[in-house]
């Protein structure tokens, strides 16, 4: 029974904080799966996400706040009209961040085990493709 | 498919880094990735960081949202020390708050499901549901027009995460996890929210009060990456925010 109640809790997640698009709820579809891979290996995923859209060739920077010793991994998954998206990471300085990296078509992860503490910035890609949306996760352990 | 390590990317100038978007649901980290950070350098007694349980019966919406936010860090405490009691008692006092904001509803539900999962000693999917409950409250906030409360909940939850991990490292100082308390631009981004508040909820005297407390707690946060701040500083810290978390939860 209890088991049964996580499964429709994971279903039905909180929603955000802002009503998003049928595309935006798409690309979060996408980019759940692929993190849903991360959470198996004992990563916890964040609630929260970010959505929106994204041009061809075009590249978006969210700030993320970061613990050293923690190992995060960045997931983006967008609609299909983007053919290749690419995740990377950069530190305060701007400099960017070694990660392992994974791509595979319209979603894309970043991830890496700080060494110290702070903001660092994750840039996602849309390297090819037409106007898509995206939805940016993150999860750590 | 590929997997692989990747380093190859331009860097970005400082402009490009002012211009980041910066969101409260990813950019402020939960008090549980804190907590999972400070037990990867020790192995701190999670018991001894619970406080008294705090009043549920405030009239003032902004001490509400600040005490929310309070009570999921403490769940989150709650979980790590892996005692479905207090975590039970916490979840009991999160529906309580909330009922008072009229925000109970779907909350009424997490909070059972908090209490479902703590019975079952279901810790992993504890801590993501205390988020979610979090981000319930914000969004039942956001649909009664609520919004700057979102803010206070996350400050709420942030200011007793460093008082707890602040506490600790003052009576176990190791250098690394003083590293931990590096956080100079969560600080910037919540104080700049609180700056955009509206006049009314500006000018609420807890809210006005902490503002004014939040600048020395930036300074004594924003050390350099590669140095780890003095137990004296640490110390300083801790009595910054234990001021501020017995400010939040004494009822006016």
């Amino acid at each position: 029974m209890k088991r049964l109640l996580f499964l429709i809790l994971a279903a039905f997640p909180a929603l955000p904080l802002l009503a998003a698009t049928d595309d935006e709820v798409a690309a979060r579809k996408v980019v759940q799966e692929l993190a849903g891979a991360f959470a198996n290996d004992g990563f916890k995923l964040r609630d929260g996400n970010w959505t929106g859209a994204i041009q061809s060739k075009d590249s978006l920077l969210i700030q993320v706040n970061l613990y050293a010793g923690n190992q995060y991994w960045f997931s983006v998954g967008a609609t299909a009209p983007a053919k290749k998206m690419l995740v990377t990471v950069f530190d305060e300085t701007g400099k960017p961040v070694e990660v392992n990296s994974y791509q595979n078509g319209s979603t894309a992860a970043a991830g890496f085990s700080p060494e110290s503490s702070g903001p660092y910035y994750v840039r996602i890609q849309e390297v090819e493709g037409e106007p898509a949306s995206f939805c940016l996760i993150y999860s750590y352990k | 498919m590929v997997f692989g390590l990747n380093a190859g990317a331009a860097g970005l100038s400082k402009d490009d880094l002012a211009k980041s978007v910066k969101l409260d649901s990813l950019s402020v980290p939960t008090a549980g990735e804190l907590f999972a950070a400070l037990n990867k350098v020790a192995k701190p007694n999670w018991q001894q960081q619970y406080r008294k349980p705090i009043p549920t019966a405030f009239t003032s919406r902004p001490q509400i949202a600040l005490n929310l936010g309070g009570l999921i860090a403490d769940g989150y405490i709650a979980v790590q020390a892996e005692d479905s009691q207090q975590v039970k008692n916490i979840g009991k006092d999160i529906v309580a708050l909330a009922k008072t904001l009229g925000v109970s509803e779907n909350v009424l539900r997490r909070g059972k499901c908090i209490s479902d999962f703590a019975e079952n000693n279901e810790w992993s999917a504890l801590k993501e549901e205390l988020e979610a409950t979090q981000n319930e409250v914000k969004q039942a906030m956001e649909e009664q027009h609520d919004e700057e409360l979102v803010t206070l909940v996350t400050l709420g939850g942030w200011i007793r995460g460093t008082e707890v991990v602040s506490a600790w490292i003052s009576e176990n100082y190791q250098p690394a996890a003083a590293k931990l308390l590096r956080q100079p631009a969560i600080l910037a981004f919540l104080r700049g929210k609180l700056l955009a508040l509206p006049e009314k909820a500006k000018n609420d005297p807890l809210v006005h009060d902490i503002e004014s407390k939040l600048g020395g707690i930036e300074k004594l946060l924003s050390f350099p990456a590669d140095k780890a701040p003095t137990l004296e500083e640490v110390k300083a810290l801790n009595a910054a925010a234990n001021d501020l978390v017995k400010e939040i939860s004494t009822k006016q």
